[in-house]
């Protein structure tokens, strides 16, 4: 049977209502504070076989639209009728993929058989483990990571399965938050079982199952017909966390996007090895797992925002993931601060449709940016606070059509910062300034947005701050069509001062009375050349207070004078620049640093060292990378061809240097 | 004795209602809205009325009035050209807001331009901690250099929003100050005049939108009231408000962020008052227009309040009767997506052209053009006459869809009442999902234009089993700002721990709000009768970030009973999130008081009573449930009392048709509002 296209938008929109309201229970009742700002937390409605059907856009993170539950839904053996079960091991059908997330799902029956399940997950605040909150980038195993469960039934026809709850509560610091969070999880799935049988009620059960179908399919064709706009191709894209452990090396994420018709495939082939912390992205190996399409959703959504979210989306697309690289770890490797990682491939996914569509999509976004927490004493009362004072963002990309938002923006835009009067209400520090960053944003016809920064003085000693999530202060956010690079992120103790201190991508900072920290995002890329923005928009900018003057004039070949554009002199100043052809380089502007970098890390040298490491068992490849790069670190310029043979040759090296290597290869 | 009339101004109408104190009856109006001569619709319909219903201007003692003017302004950006003053380091926080986007899926999601944009905010030297400190006293050089910014960039007013300044004013006041007197020809605002609330984005943001509109707000009010008085109406207009409240005009000149919403708060208004006369303990008002629809939630006979409401694209953080606004209303335009699939909205016909049933060019089939091809409209015209129906227009219209979809003329356009209601059907699910709310335990008050005619419909969709249309469904508005309070809001934000220590800063601070409101009431209002204040806090437990307004009494301040206030906290929290926790430290941020005038009320008389069975005008074929139907039509105005009648049927009055389909049966209560009862 199929369902004429009128009821099936009418039941479009009862699926997303269910969706929504589950997702509404779950935020009203839940317990935890971190729920409640960060919105961490998904609901939705999936087939028997676990295909996302609808999901809230309304609430909730971005990230689980192309979510599949099939794999953890078949390792329960039987269902009853009030069954409710729940997992949050990422090595367990890979649908949850860090542990602080609990994952819940439950079979809705309708005359004895199972029509569809409500799902849904929760980001917890703590789930035991090495640290609190669980998560730590220096976390190598998933053990450290907090308890794991399997999947299991944590309710039983009805019934609480008490002895699991109990080894679950005795093993996680705030037991009362993960209870009742819980609780608020399963009050979101029975709002959602509800809901779905006021649907077959008034539906029937026929046109519920296949309209369900049919809402798949109505996506499946909606995400064809907007893949069909995109020109056949290859578009290769790469880029890099600035470093894959404390002090380490760039860590490279690859893809090879092919867009053949209306669908595409996207080859993560050139990935660096999993890593010995916990950035790694626990997808299972599975073409379309949900981490994977992150990205991919936003793409296709902003070409076309009538889109229908869900996991129908997902079907024109697949993946190649080679196994023991970041994008597909091996067991036992640590995933918890995946989101960092996840959110550079994001990026990656827009560098690659961005050359198949220029003129459609933005360049790159700065990205999330740390969430910063502050721990320190105050002196009035000597009690410890701890707060979170919020996220440090930057703006989202230029686009074809305008700037780029300002301090927040594109694959970051669901995130809430604190006020500075709360912060300062709630900590006893001092914010000297709170806004955004001059010249931050790349230059281009279209800029990139501006970011975040924030510089606050402490009041008491031993006063902690952390920020998860740092990176790019090495790497830039690209820009497009001659745009420019954004700048990159900050971290500095003492800005100003002889005792200032560049702190890199540190993300644990111990600091004393009176010192002054300065926290900043990067900024976003630029789309198309700074020379041919409207000279009236560097003006307004220089006005505004986001371009400097200087920059107006290096950047733009914008001169002003007396608050005014000098025509004559800009016109020279920009005829001048148009026949430097060093000033543009190819379709992206990466910056200085990686551009740097590739002169010794050639395209072909990388494909030498995935080449080498991916013949060595997976236990080995993060040392030899790090050996290779110490080598290559150490050549002599004239000992570099960049066509690979350095890295083959400086491998043989580390082969004969590690004799256990031999015998493991 | 006197005549009392309401007016509340719209997009396309204004509607007028009218309540003889002798006859003790209401009388309705509309006339088209005149946008482009704000006012002029005013004396229009004050002449019509006269016409009409020999309602000479002497004779209006009682007048209040609900307008659009100040939310206009901010849609279409036709305010002053305003500067901000902040405090240095801080002068992004328009530009920053609080960095969420309203789309969080689209890579191209973006923030409105400010108001004031970045060219014209101005530092401020100045430094106030936040617990009303001075960390660095105020540099009035800066102040001098801000003026010359000001001048620089053509400034005609300026907004003072400096951090921590709702707990300590001092320094914005001494700008303001030095503003005044140095130029004085600038309209200046400070935002901890405007609210004094902690949360710097959300006062200022409101402080911006207030000072945009106020020279417009301000110059609308004084025209108003010198058109009135050269009418030789006696009475001293009254402005309804955002809180459900009224003012007098003088205040309104300089308070007129209070008045942004006006309109839409004194429908609800109107609703509750309903509710309270049906006796239903939850009700849901749908106020239904050409572009939106308005739904809020009454709980025993009292609307919800909220902060954050939008004007325009801007949020303001006062107190205003909470309302969902939903981007579907008889306007609303039915498409065939590339895929085959029926869509309605987001694009509106509007006012102008409107349906296509209207015959004012409109060509593509609106919600309205579907229910004249089903055979509800159509029997009559709408609006006093103000729009005939065209039902070949209609028709023509919604036959393109139906090609599009290849399926028949009259199924096509029901296809698009149940598309479009299941629309509706997603927007109110998330409401009453938020608020943990089931909407069959809601009676359904449907009013505007395009209220009634959906209602039914409606309320099939959610399982609602009552419908209640209002005597005067099409000037509800109207009819909210006549019975509407005198009330006004006070806050302090404090931020304490609730612990015994707190007590004097809790009690000096309520004594403050307490002189503020008594001020307010009697010397500026000038109001001398029956006063109700109304204290309640702002709590949370120590670590969220948001607080659940908790209403206290009176005693418990002067007792000090502490736990009694965080005993109310717990009950909230407990009532809002199913769960509370009463071991957990308790935070007092904000203490808020509500002061509440109550002016002698209209008493209308009862409706007229008849046992007889209602006689139809007519019975005319109407289409839904895929088949055709015979429904008779009644006309409103001979509708009595205690009659019943079941449906399918349509009733016709001078403001809006109600549409009922089978299955509901109507009954006309003692005060004339017509119940429609689902049957199971």
């Amino acid at each position: 049977m199929t369902v004429d296209k009128v009821t099936l938008e009418i039941l479009k929109n009862h699926c997303r209502a269910a969706a929504e309201s589950m997702a509404f229970t779950l935020y009203r009742t839940a317990h935890s504070t971190f729920v409640k700002e960060t919105e961490d937390f998904t609901t939705g409605l999936t087939t028997p076989d676990g295909e996302t059907f609808a999901t809230p856009v309304e609430l909730g993170a971005t990230w689980f639209v192309g979510l599949n539950y099939g794999t953890v839904i078949r390792m329960i053996d039987h269902y009853d009728e009030g069954d409710i079960c729940m997992t949050n091991d990422p090595y367990s059908g890979h649908v949850c993929t860090h542990s602080p997330d609990m994952h819940i799902w439950k079979p809705v029956f309708h005359d004895g058989e199972i029509v569809c399940f409500v799902v849904g997950h929760i980001h917890n605040t703590d789930v035991g483990g090495a640290v609190p909150a669980s998560i730590s980038r220096t976390l190598s195993e998933v053990h450290q990571e907090g308890i794991r469960i399997p999947p299991a039934k944590v309710v039983k026809r009805g019934e609480f399965n008490q002895e699991l709850i109990d080894v679950m509560l005795a093993n996680v610091r705030m037991p009362e938050q993960n209870w009742g969070d819980l609780k608020a999880q399963i009050a979101a799935m029975n709002t959602g079982e509800r809901r779905v049988h006021e649907m077959i009620a008034k539906f029937g059960v026929e046109t519920f199952k296949a309209g369900i179908a049919g809402l798949l399919d109505y996506a499946e064709s909606q995400a064809r017909a907007i893949m069909a706009t995109l020109p056949d191709g290859d578009y290769f894209f790469s880029d890099y966390l600035d470093e894959d452990a404390a002090g380490g090396f760039p860590c490279r994420i690859a893809l090879t996007l092919r867009i053949r018709g209306e669908t595409c495939e996207l080859d993560f082939t050139g990935s660096d090895p999993q890593i010995e912390s916990s950035v790694n992205m626990p997808t299972g190996g599975q073409p379309r797992h949900a981490l994977l399409m992150v990205g991919f959703v936003y793409i296709l959504y902003s070409l076309d925002p009538t889109l229908f979210l869900n996991s129908g989306v997902c079907r024109v697309a697949t993946s190649v993931l080679p196994e023991g690289t970041i994008v597909n770890p091996q067991f036992p490797a640590a995933v918890g601060l995946r989101t960092l990682s996840v959110q550079r491939l994001q990026g990656v996914i827009f560098g690659a449709f961005v050359q198949a569509a220029p003129d459609r999509l933005p360049s790159s976004p700065a990205s999330g940016g740390p969430i910063m927490n502050v721990n320190t004493i105050d002196n009035r009362t000597g009690r410890r606070v701890m707060a979170a004072t919020g996220p440090i963002t930057g703006g989202a990309g230029g686009n074809p059509y305008r700037d780029g938002t300002e301090g927040s923006g594109a694959n970051a835009s669901f995130l809430k910062n604190t006020p500075v009067e709360v912060n300062e209400a709630e900590v006893p520090f001092k914010i000297l300034r709170y806004g955004l960053t001059l010249d931050s944003g790349g230059a281009g016809k279209h800029r990139g947005g501006n970011a975040i920064e924030m510089v606050f003085q402490a009041h008491a000693p031993n006063t902690r701050v952390t920020a998860r999530n740092r990176d790019r202060t090495r790497f830039s956010s690209w820009g497009v069509l001659g745009g420019r690079a954004g700048s990159h992120s900050r971290f500095v103790l003492n800005p100003g001062s002889d005792r200032e201190t560049n702190l890199g991508n540190i993300d644990i900072l111990t600091i004393g009375p009176g010192d002054v920290v300065h926290i900043g995002s990067g900024g976003a890329g630029g789309w198309g050349d700074p020379l041919e923005r409207e000279p009236e928009a560097v003006l307004r900018d220089v006005r505004r207070g986001f371009v400097s003057q200087a920059a107006a004039e290096r950047d733009y070949g914008v001169v002003l004078f007396d608050g005014k554009v000098d025509e004559e002199a800009t016109r020279r100043r920009r005829e001048a620049m148009a026949v430097d052809t060093a000033r543009t380089g190819g379709f992206f502007d990466y910056g200085a640093q990686r551009t740097a970098f590739e002169e010794v890390w050639t395209a072909a040298n990388y494909d030498a060292l995935t080449d080498v490491l991916s013949g060595l068992p997976v236990h080995w490849r993060f040392f030899v990378k790090h050996r290779i790069f110490e080598a290559i670190d150490d050549l002599d310029r004239d000992a570099r061809r960049g066509d690979g043979s350095e890295v083959r040759a400086v491998f043989a090296r580390v082969v004969d240097r590690y004799p256990q290597l031999k015998s493991a290869i | 004795m006197g005549v009392r009339v309401g007016v509340d101004i719209g997009g396309t109408f204004t509607d007028f209602c009218v309540f003889d104190e002798e006859k003790r009856d209401l009388w309705t109006m509309k006339v088209l809205s005149t946008p482009d001569r704000p006012g002029t619709e005013v004396m229009n319909g004050l002449a019509e009325i006269e016409k009409r219903y020999g309602v000479a201007p002497a004779d209006i003692g009682y007048f209040t009035h609900g307008t659009t003017v100040g939310v206009n302004t901010v849609i279409q950006r036709r305010g002053i050209t305003l500067c901000l003053l902040t405090t240095r380091g801080f002068e992004d926080v328009l530009e920053v807001a609080r960095l969420k986007m309203p789309d969080p899926y689209d890579l191209f999601s973006a923030r409105p331009e400010p108001l004031v944009t970045r060219d014209r905010v101005f530092s401020i030297d100045e430094r106030i901690l936040f617990d009303g400190t001075v960390d660095l006293p105020l540099d009035e050089a800066s102040v001098e250099a801000a003026i010359e910014g000001i001048r620089s960039v053509g400034g005609e007013g300026v907004v003072v929003a400096l951090l921590h300044a709702y707990r300590n004013p001092a320094h914005e006041e001494r700008v303001a100050e030095i503003l005044r007197t140095r130029a004085p020809d600038l309209t200046v605002t400070c935002a901890s005049d405007v609210w004094p609330v902690i949360r710097e984005y959300e006062r200022t943001s409101t402080a911006v939108v207030a000072g945009y509109v106020q020279g417009r707000v301000a110059h609308y009010l004084g025209s108003l009231q010198e058109a009135l008085a050269s009418a030789g109406v006696p009475a001293e207009p009254m402005i309804t408000k955002s809180n459900g409240g009224v003012m007098t005009a003088e205040i309104g000149k300089s308070a007129c962020a209070q008045m942004l919403l006006s309109g839409t708060a004194s429908g609800v208004i109107g609703a509750a008052s309903v509710a309270a006369e049906t006796g239903a303990a939850a009700a849901m008002s749908l106020d239904i227009g050409g572009t939106s629809a308005d739904v809020a939630i009454i709980r025993d006979g009292t609307p919800q309040y909220g902060v954050g409401e939008m004007i325009g694209e801007f949020p303001i953080y006062i107190p205003t009767v909470s309302v969902t606004s939903i981007g579907e209303g008889g306007g609303s335009i039915a498409w065939v997506d590339p895929h085959g699939v029926l869509k309605v909205g987001p694009e509106s016909a509007g006012s102008n052209p409107g349906p296509a049933c209207y015959g004012r060019g409109g060509t593509r089939a609106a919600i309205t053009d579907a229910f004249v091809v089903c055979g509800f409209l159509g029997q009559s015209a709408l609006g006093y006459s103000a729009v005939s129906m065209r039902t070949d227009l209609a028709r023509k219209a919604v036959g393109e869809i139906a090609d599009a979809l290849g399926k028949g003329l009259e199924e096509t356009a029901e296809s698009i009442i149940h598309v479009a209601v299941s629309g509706m059907y997603l927007e109110v699910s998330k409401l009453v999902s938020r608020h943990g709310i089931d909407p069959r335990d809601l009676s359904l008050i449907a009013f505007g234009g395009a209220g009634p005619m959906m209602a039914c419909f409606f309320a099939r969709e959610l399982g609602m089993r009552e419908v209640v249309v209002p005597r005067v469904p099409g000037v509800l508005s109207a009819f909210g700002g006549l019975i509407a309070d005198i009330k006004n809001d006070f806050i302090r934000t404090v931020y304490l721990d609730m612990v015994p220590g707190a007590l004097d800063e809790i009690r000096s601070g309520y004594a403050g709000l307490r002189d503020a409101a008594t001020a307010w009431i009697r010397e500026e209002h000038g109001y001398d009768g029956p006063v109700t204040l109304l204290y309640s806090a702002d709590m949370r437990y120590r670590g969220q970030s948001y607080e659940i307004e908790t209403a206290i009494e009176a005693g418990w301040i002067e007792a000090g009973d502490l736990d009694a206030m965080a005993g109310a906290f717990h009950v909230a929290h407990e009532r809002i999130y199913e769960h509370a926790d009463i071991d957990a430290p308790v935070q007092l941020i904000n203490l808020r008081l509500v002061v509440v005038g109550t002016p002698p009320k209209p008493h209308i008389a009862p409706a007229e009573t008849s046992a007889a069975a209602p006689v139809p005008r007519a019975t005319v074929p109407v289409y839904y449930d895929g088949a055709h139907h015979d429904a008779a039509v009644y006309s409103r105005a001979e509708l009595f009392a205690g009659q019943s009648f079941s449906g399918p049927a349509i009733i016709t009055q001078d403001d809006c048709t109600t549409c009922m389909p089978g299955g509901f049966t109507a009954t006309v209560d003692a005060m004339g509002n017509l119940t429609l009862i689902r049957e199971d």
